[in-house]
This record gives structure tokens, sequence and C-alpha cells, in this order.
């Protein structure tokens, strides 16, 4: 049994969600490299009254998905409007998302972005709020913060625990009182297609 | 092998081919070029979820880019469907100079019967009549009149929910309970129709069951709007749900999958379709069978395909085709995303359930009064109101506890409106087979050569400024919209290619959608098309091969073929 299928049985979630291992090594992350990507996702969507990212696996899956170029992540990148994105091109153009992130958040980070003092949350505060300024659309943080959110939302526990999950809703009611209180439906295609 | 009929394709229209041609007592061979697909039982995905699934339902995007570049950018394409679609690197075809069309395809048992967007329209006079009002195209040899009840019949056979409008341009049909619209098309319909009487916004008529069909062993539609992954409720229509078990229980049904038809054999003397040829795609065998009738129902580009490729000594430009009109003429509708708006002031309304349609705006352009800025024909919208879920949240800086917090209800109301304007056939925009490069199979590969007009691209400038001002009436903050159209074949909606017309010497199909050239062939998938309308074709085409197989039955029992 190889270390993804091993991390799937410790984690609980299927092994079809995972196949590190069949990555190409040079798309293969360390083991740093999941490491922060977990933390990250954790970050990102943090452990409330239902899991975090993190505790789902959606660390392993942004690797998956990044090496497979969902949401476009493998499209060519324009490096002329960010320079510091060079260094982490593949030969087709694409960039190296993870590579990337790493270089990025240890940077922010004073050298380490995985050392027990720094300020993570502040690091990638930080990056969120120039990804999401005007005129930064392509950020590739933008990229890999829509993966964290697929990756969650479409767990077991985001999309079941944390938002409602109906396979068979049996009637529509066009109209219905909504409050503050009222979850979404991860199950609601249209919503999450055009959303 | 003989055959009272042989049927090919086995789709929407092919389905109803069958189930007619059988129930009329004669003996077919439906062929059928994919795989096959049992109902219920070969719908592997349908209860899975996202979590089920490596790519969580978005699917491998390498592999996409590199075997399905084309059908990866069908809305309805996913991890789910992907199954349901055909592989473009194994299936290609070549487009002319700028040419960019999408051809959506899904080769199996059912075609596209499977994956298609279930929306049911019946055409009127507008649209029967527009070649001959505008000088556009060749006339129509029909009219509603003619068709009207075939549509009845294949309404309450495949079962259309739908509301009655009493509309000219948009006959009603025989519906069951139409599907409700929610408060804020609510809203909109009654915005827009006190300010543009001539506006109708209604549900989407749909060939989803409101009621269900016992004796057919139907049930009511669940409204988990998943439809394109294959419903064993059978409560959408698709050949597999409905005319293929109508068909078969006849007893004189054989259906054969995993084979292409290669061409049809013609003898010039008595001018009559002799022999349909197929090759077995998986051992490349090459079988023949023969049949007093023949219905090509293999999709429009198909059965163009298949007549230009089934050309001989005695039909030196293609079976059916001495006109020389076969493959011109191809149309798709223009479509493009007209309006987005946002739409405040609704956070106190939700909905349950994932209703499988959404809403209309009828055609209200050039009717009685001649009112298109550039155009001389019709466009219609699409679309609906929702709201915004998880996804919304690649949009919004945050990260932690708030930003999850978010994340967790319900966003903010939306509501699109996309334009479908009516396609002008053009000479020009043609299909023809391209001779430098063979399929797997060994046969020419079909070439595509389309683009859009100034018609069509006057009508979608006048959708843009019309979806943006209806929204914005009814309070909405309208963010985004275009009036440029998709590549073609981005509604898909193709079609034409073998039209029908008065004149053997400019169309390929009389009035019974019967080929001029040969009396035992009928063409009655979207090929046959004269025109485009701007609504969906799809119960046109099948009212069309319903109404031709009772003329052929008629005139195989007159010994006229």
């Amino acid at each position: 049994m190889g270390g993804a299928a091993l991390l799937a049985l410790a984690l609980g979630i299927p092994a079809a969600a995972v196949r590190l291992s069949d990555l190409p090594d040079e798309d293969a992350p360390s083991d740093r490299q999941r490491s922060l990507l977990r933390e990250v996702s954790q970050l990102v969507i943090p452990r409330t009254d239902t899991p975090g990212a993190g505790d789902v696996g959606t660390g392993d899956f942004l690797a998956l998905a990044l090496a497979h170029g969902l949401s476009g992540s493998r499209a060519p990148v324009a490096s002329a409007a960010m320079p510091n994105l060079m260094r982490h091109l593949r030969p087709d153009g694409s960039l190296r998302h993870v590579d990337w992130l790493e270089h990025e958040l240890d940077r922010r980070a004073g050298g380490d972005f995985l050392a027990p003092k720094a300020d993570r949350v502040r690091a990638l505060t930080a990056l969120d709020a120039e990804a999401y300024a005007q005129g930064a659309d392509d950020h590739p943080w933008r990229t890999i913060k829509t993966l964290v959110l697929t990756g969650y939302y479409t767990s077991e526990a985001g999309g079941s625990r944390e938002l409602r999950y109906e396979l068979v809703p049996g009637r529509w009611d066009p109209d219905l009182p909504a409050t503050p209180q009222t979850r979404a439906f991860s199950s609601d295609w249209t919503a999450v297609d055009f959303g | 092998m003989r055959y009272d009929a042989i049927v090919v394709g086995s789709g929407i229209t092919g389905g109803w081919a069958a189930k007619e041609l059988t129930e009329a007592g004669l003996t077919v061979l439906m062929i059928e070029r994919g795989r096959e697909i049992r109902h219920q039982q070969d719908y592997t995905t349908e209860t899975k979820a996202p979590w089920d699934l490596p790519f969580r339902g978005l699917g491998d995007a390498e592999l996409y880019r590199q075997q399905y570049p084309v059908q990866m950018l069908n809305r309805h394409f996913t991890e789910f469907t992907q199954g349901h679609f055909v592989n473009d690197a194994e299936n290609p075809y070549t487009t002319e100079g700028d040419t960019a069309f999408t051809w959506f395809r899904s080769y199996q048992l059912g075609g596209r019967s499977l994956t298609w967007g279930r929306q049911t329209y019946r055409w009127s006079d507008y649209d029967f009549g527009a070649n001959l009002r505008d000088g556009h195209g060749t006339d129509w040899p029909i009219r509603y009149a003619d068709l009207a009840p075939w549509y009845d019949k294949v309404e309450e056979f495949i079962g259309v929910s739908g509301t009655a409008e009493g509309l000219k341009q948009l006959p009603d049909g025989r519906f069951q309970p139409g599907m409700a619209l929610n408060a804020v098309e609510s809203h909109v319909r009654e915005t827009v129709r006190a300010r543009w009487p001539e506006r109708c916004l209604t549900i989407g008529r749909t060939a989803n069951l409101t009621q269900a069909k016992p004796e057919e062993g139907r049930g009511p539609c669940q409204y988990r709007s998943i439809c394109a992954r294959g419903c064993s409720y059978g409560a959408y229509f698709s050949t597999q749900s409905s005319t293929l078990p109508a068909a078969r229980k006849t007893g004189r049904l054989t259906v054969i999958t995993d084979a292409v038809v290669e061409g049809l054999d013609y003898d010039a003397t008595t001018r009559r379709v002799t022999g349909v040829r197929w090759i077995e795609t998986k051992t490349k065998t090459r079988r023949r069978a023969t049949s007093r009738i023949v219905f090509l129902n293999a999709g429009a580009f198909n059965s163009v395909h298949i007549l230009l490729n089934s050309a001989n000594e005695a039909a030196p430009q293609g079976l059916a085709n001495s006109s020389g009109v076969l493959g011109t003429h191809i149309m798709d509708h223009a479509n493009t995303l007209s309006a987005l708006a946002l739409m405040p002031g609704w956070e106190g309304h939700t909905s349950f359930g994932n209703r499988p349609t959404g809403a209309i705006v009828a055609r209200y352009r050039n009717m009685d009064t001649m009112d298109g800025a550039g155009h001389s024909r019709g466009y219609s919208f699409q679309g609906g109101a929702f709201q915004t879920t998880w996804s919304a949240g690649r949009r919004d800086a945050g990260i932690g506890a708030d930003y999850k917090e978010k994340l967790r209800h319900p966003g903010m109301w939306r509501m699109v409106l996309v334009g479908f304007a009516d396609c002008v056939p053009r000479a020009a925009n043609r299909l023809t087979l391209d001779r430098a490069r063979t399929d797997t199979n060994g046969l020419p590969v079909l070439n595509v050569q389309f683009a859009f007009g100034k018609e069509e691209h006057a009508a979608l400038a006048q959708a843009k400024a019309d979806a943006a001002e209806m929204l914005a009436a009814a309070g909405g903050q309208v963010i985004a919209g275009s009036d440029q159209p998709g590549p073609g074949g981005t509604a898909i909606h193709e079609m034409g290619g073998a039209r029908m017309g008065h004149d053997p010497k400019t169309s390929v199909l009389n009035r019974w959608s019967q080929a001029h050239d040969a009396a035992n062939l009928f063409v009655t998938d979207g090929a046959q098309m004269s025109s485009s309308a701007c609504q969906n074709p799809s119960l046109t085409y099948m009212a069309l091969t319903a109404r031709a197989c009772d003329a052929a039955v008629s005139m195989l029992r007159d010994g006229r073929i």
C-alpha cells in the first residue's frame, strides 16, 4: 500500500479522492509541501463546529488538482504581469503553483511559514488581500483558494455537514422564507455551476 | 438480413422512428454507432456524491484537455457525465478556414436524448413562414397546421410540463402542470409584463414529468437536476425511458450497437435505396442489410455525412444530392449570456429542490411588426434566478472563520438571461467530407464551414440591450452581458444540411421528410430543417419524425414505395 492510500485510511476519506502516488515526480509534493498545503487549507476554512479544510484532506486534493489542471491551473500564465512567477514556470508556461506558494509564503513569513513562531494568519491574509486587490484577477492565489473551496465543499464533511446535501429532494418548493441561519445546499448544482 | 425498415441512429428521433414503425407493424433494425447503455442498470454515476469521485465531479482537466477538448466546453460535461459524451481525440472532425465550431456529441444508445437540455417548444407559423417572408433560404413546404396534431401526439407520449400562455409565437401544447417560478422570477415576470405586455416570461417547457406515467413505468421528477447522468426514475424523456421500451414491446425491434453506418446503396434504375452498410467498430467487420424503407436519424451532421459518403456513379455528389444543396445551409442558434444581474432585496426568500428547467422569455420581435434592429427574425431568452453557494467564495477576499461562516448560507440572488437568436440559413455554411483525413474506421471525417453573419450579430446586440432593461426594470443590477455569439455549435442545435423544400432542384427532402431522389429514404433528424427559429428544435424533430413514419407506412401500404 502506497503512502497516499495509507493517508486516506488515516483520514477516513475514500481512497478515490487521493491519487498522489500517480503524479509524475515533478508534480508530486514534498512532505513539507503537503504539510504546507494542509495548513493553508485549514487557514482558509478552519475547524469550527465542523471540520476544517485541512482536516478533510484538502491539502492533498490541492496537490492533485493543481497537477491535473483543475480550475485552469495548467494554463500558461501571463508572467509579464508578475515577474516573480518566472522561476516557477513549467516548460509549457504553466505555473507550478505549489512551488510558488511555498516560496511566497516562506518569504512573507520571514523564512519559514511552517515555523512554530511564524504568524501564518498574517502572512496568508496579506497574500489574500493582494490577490483580491483591484486588477489582480489572474493572481495565482485566487486559483489556489478556488481549489481549497472545491476540495472542502465537495468533501463529505464540507458538503454534507457544513452545508446541506440532498441527492433526492423529491419536491420543488419555489418560495420559502430564509433567515440568516438558513444553510446552503452543496447539492444545488446550478448554484455551484453559476455561482 | 432483410427488414421492413432500417433506422440509423437511436437518439431523440431514431427512438421515435423505431417506436412508430414497429407499432405500425413493421419489422425494424435500429443501428447505433456507440455502445449500449441500459436504462437504470448502466447509469453508473447517478447516485454518486462528489466525494465518491477522484476529481470531485470536476473531472481530470488534463485528460479533458487532451481527449475531450471540445466536449469539455459543454456545461453538462462533468466527471459524472463524461461517459455520455464522445472522446474528441477518437472522433475527429475538421473545420474550414476561420471556422470555430464546437460539435457536442454523444455516441451511445440513446444518443443525446440522455444528455439533452429537455427544453420542448412548438414552432409557429412565424417560424415556418420565415424563409418565405424575408427571402433567406428556401420556403418550408409545411406550416404549423401540418404539424399540430403530431405535436399533440409527441407531447402526450413523452410528457411535457409547462404553462399555457396563449402565445401565437409559442403555441401551447398538451402540458402536464408546469413547474413553478421562484419568487424572483415571478417578480420579474410581473414587472416585465406590466411594462412590455408583449414580453412573456414563463417557466421552461420541459420533458421532465410533474406527474407519473405509470403505464410506461415512468415516475415523476425528483428535483435532483442531475438528468445527464441518466435518470432511473425515467422522469425525463430519453430513448431509454420512453420510445425504446415502447418499440421493444412490439417484439418487432432489433437493435445493433457499436455499428457505424458507412453508406447506403442506391439503385438508379428504381430510384430506391437498396441497402445499408455498416462497420462493426469492435471487430472492424463490414455488414449489410436490406429493407423496404430507410430512416436516417444519425443526428443532423452525421446523417449528412452518410449521404455524402454514399456517393456512387449514379449519384457522384452524394446520395439524394441531385440538387447539389446537400450539406449546405447548416445552422445553429447564435447564443450568448445577454445579461447577468444581481437581484438585491430578496434575501428573505429561498427555495428547496433543484428544478431541472429555467425560465424563458418567448420571442417578441419581428412578429406582426418588423421591429428588429438590423435583423428580420426572432430571439428568445432562457435563464432564471438562483442563489449562489460556496463557489461564489472564489470571488471574495478573506480567510478564516468569518469567511467560512459567510459561505455557510445561500448567497445573493442573481438572474441570468441567455439569448438564443434565429440563425439565417446560408449556402456558405456547409458540411463536406475531408478526404485528406480518415477516422479510426477508415471513413473520411466531416469538415465544417460555419460563420454567423450580420443578422445574428444584430439580433444579439438588441437582445443584450433588452435583457439589461428587463432585469434593471425589476430592480436588478446588471453586472455582465454579451452580444457576441459563442462558436457555432454552442447552442447544441446544429441543424440543416438536407433541407426540406418544394423543389427537387433546390432541396433534398420533400414535405414528408422524404428524399426527392429516393422515395424510400426519409431523413427526420435535424438535417431536414430549412430554418432554425429561435426556440429549441427537438420537439419539432420528433413531430416531423412521427409524421414521416405515418406517411411512409401509408405509402408502403398503398404500394407507392
